[in-house]
């Protein structure tokens, strides 16, 4: 596939390109507004270069979306004074810094976008994304997120994590059983935002045609990791230890983030058919880092809205799902919205077969792509509240026990997809 | 000449005369019109494969248009309904021109008028059409959005949604065709405004206490936090 037009970068930026020439390592920071934890981000990217990589030439790009909150001031004067604090002592090589507004859709996919551009005229070896939320990034991410890929020649390395048991709903409901299911590899967090990759599979993406897509926006997490997969790079994983970010904005959208990143997995389902029909089973990847329990913190949640929300959807969209949804769990559901809080269920049988009906009325085009996806909406709040209620008081392991079986049924029930897809 | 001939014979010739005069008229006007009918069929025939085989369908599909004209009740393909509507233009053409064939200045007149008023009548029907799919298709969106945010009367807002566009579009197509243009976009702004009024009067008055809990839960956060982080 040809390359792709490359996007105009700003004279500035092309000058500080002319001017590192090359680079071995990248790190990418996409970024909107966020100054209160950006600093503590480019801290630790900074002091993961100097103590995991002194003698390659580095690089950290923030790529922004127009932040009015002087994030880009934050991440062009944030820097680690104190190397002795990060026991560091020896020589270090040259740290590059470059900040640029990204071009395109607003969204993480574009930010995205201008950070492999960058890394491509740099011709780095190596490179990484991490998120500009994060409260618990290390300098050892940087060391966990790059080095299977420049020592161990992996091209993909996607992140695992200890999360709260309701921290990464739609990951654990949809995206990570679902992406198993179809590709047959065990990757945990396929959307967890903090991914390692290779330079070549940096310029591999920029080939692709998918800037004015949902990959733009929240999709670009499960592109990045299906596309590796399908295209048969090395993926692996690394334990990163404990996720924890700054709270997302309470006005942003349930139904819009969940409607780009399933729109996005269903429409690598159509780009990957031949790949994802041919997996019979599914195989753990290779995973780097040590691994340890660590405590969170909690998580409030609100069940009776959540069933509110539920049932209201159920008395309201059942007439559009009928168009797709088989008669069996239509009237599943029309028994669900009247259960009370303490018998309320959806079991996963139900859950995987309204996911694999979604999928295939969104491959078949039955009705408006958009007001399809959203209108899973409270079937997924729904589904989000069974699971809260089943696992109320199960502890972390009990949580990833349940998390493996619902992938499991995920596994069992891929006919329905194999028998109705052509 | 006795009183028989200017009576009975006379007029009779006459109209034999006339009829002599009209019957190759009126021949060719049937002629134009059956030769119409035959060249609209055949045009709708060969309109029917061109349109399959440069798969104009697929584009209605992919494009969206396929499904907004399903919802909107209509079981033609896009291809089809294209073709149909091709014939049944040729059929009404070579009607007109069958029927100026007859030369009857009355005819002549009020076809005439009535082939200047068929644009209208053409733009109006497309008008309408497209208000109702728009209507619904915008109606089904407001549904879709009311439930994801939680309001109670999605269903009523939705309806709301979808006959304004429809009255909208009606009202469009009246002026379109001549019909009580001032009227009727006045009662349009009577019913409309109306509506909005009464709306604006029974959630002022109705809703002062549900607005009031709203406010005081939300000031001093009584409701349940829900910090579940989806992605």
């Amino acid at each position: 596939m040809a390359n792709m037009q490359s996007i105009i970068f700003r004279e500035d930026v092309q000058a500080r390109i002319d001017e590192i020439e090359q680079a071995d390592i990248l790190v990418g920071i996409p970024s909107y507004n966020n100054a209160r934890t950006i600093g503590h981000v480019v801290k630790a990217v900074q002091a993961g270069f100097a103590k995991y990589f002194p003698d390659r030439k580095c690089v950290l790009v923030n790529s922004d979306g127009g932040s009015t909150d002087g994030t880009m001031d934050i991440v062009q004067n944030t820097t680690v004074e104190d190397y002795q604090s990060v026991l560091l002592s020896h020589r270090v090589s040259p740290f590059f810094k470059l900040t640029t507004p990204y071009h395109g859709i607003p969204g993480k996919g574009s930010a995205f976008r201008t950070i492999f551009e960058i890394a491509d005229a740099l011709n780095v070896k190596g490179c990484a994304v991490v998120d500009s939320d994060l409260r618990s990034i290390t300098p050892e991410w940087v060391e966990l997120l790059l080095k299977p890929v420049i020592q161990s020649d992996f091209d993909y390395v996607a992140p695992l994590y200890s999360r709260h048991k309701y921290d990464g709903t739609i990951t654990n409901s949809i995206v990570y059983p679902l992406t198993r299911a179809l590709y047959g590899k065990r990757i945990r967090q396929p959307i967890g935002g903090d991914f390692g990759f290779s330079g070549r599979l940096a310029k591999f993406y920029l080939t692709k045609n998918v800037w004015e897509t949902d990959v733009a926006r929240f999709g670009i997490d499960i592109w990045m990791t299906t596309t590796a997969i399908a295209n048969n790079f090395r993926v692996c994983q690394s334990f990163l230890g404990a996720k924890i970010h700054d709270p997302k904005d309470p006005g942003s959208d349930l139904s819009a983030m969940l409607y780009q990143v399933v729109s996005a997995t269903f429409d690598l389902m159509s780009i990957y058919p031949d790949v994802w029909k041919n997996v019979k089973a599914t195989e753990t990847v290779p995973a780097f880092g040590f691994q340890y329990a660590v405590g969170l913190e909690p998580v409030s949640v609100n069940l009776e809205k959540m069933l509110e929300r539920f049932s209201l959807g159920v008395r309201e969209l059942k007439d559009i799902w009928k168009d797709f949804l088989p008669q069996e769990i239509l009237a599943f559901l029309d028994k669900a919205e009247g259960m009370k809080k303490e018998e309320f269920n959806i079991p996963e049988e139900v859950w995987v077969e309204i996911i694999y009906c979604f999928a295939l009325a969104a491959h078949k085009k039955i009705m408006d792509r958009e007001h399809l996806l959203k209108s899973l909406t409270p079937l997924y709040i729904g589904r989000t509240a069974s699971f809260v209620i089943e696992t109320w008081n199960s502890n972390a392991q009990e949580v990833e026990e349940k998390i493996e079986r619902l992938c499991r049924v995920f596994e069992e029930n891929k006919n329905i997809l194999l028998n109705k897809w052509d | 000449m006795n009183m028989y001939e200017t009576i009975i014979t006379e007029p009779f010739l006459k109209f034999y005369e006339k009829l002599l005069l009209f019957l190759p008229s009126f021949l060719i006007a049937i002629f134009i019109l059956i030769a119409g009918i035959v060249f609209g069929f055949l045009l709708k025939n060969l309109f029917s494969r061109l349109f399959k085989a440069i798969g104009l369908d697929k584009v209605s599909e992919r494009s969206g248009v396929l499904e907004l004209m399903k919802k909107g009740g209509m079981e033609y393909s896009l291809s089809v309904l294209s073709a149909r509507l091709i014939g049944w233009l040729t059929v009404i053409i070579f009607a007109g021109i069958s029927m100026s064939a007859l030369k009857i200045p009355a005819v002549e007149k009020l076809l005439e008028r009535f082939l200047l008023y068929l644009p209208n009548i053409f733009v109006a029907g497309l008008i309408i059409l497209l208000g109702y799919l728009l209507g619904n298709f915008f109606g089904r969106a407001a549904l879709i959005a009311a439930v994801n945010s939680g309001v109670r009367f999605s269903k009523f807002l939705s309806r709301v949604v979808k006959y304004t566009i429809f009255i909208l579009s009606l009202t469009m197509a009246l002026e379109q065709l001549g019909i009580g243009k001032e009227t009727v976009i006045i009662a349009f702004t009577i019913i409309f405004g109306g509506i909005v009024l009464a709306l604006a009067i029974s959630f002022g008055l109705g809703g002062r206490d549900l607005a009031k809990d709203y406010l005081e839960k939300k000031i001093k956060c009584e409701e349940k936090r829900d910090d579940i982080s989806h992605l």
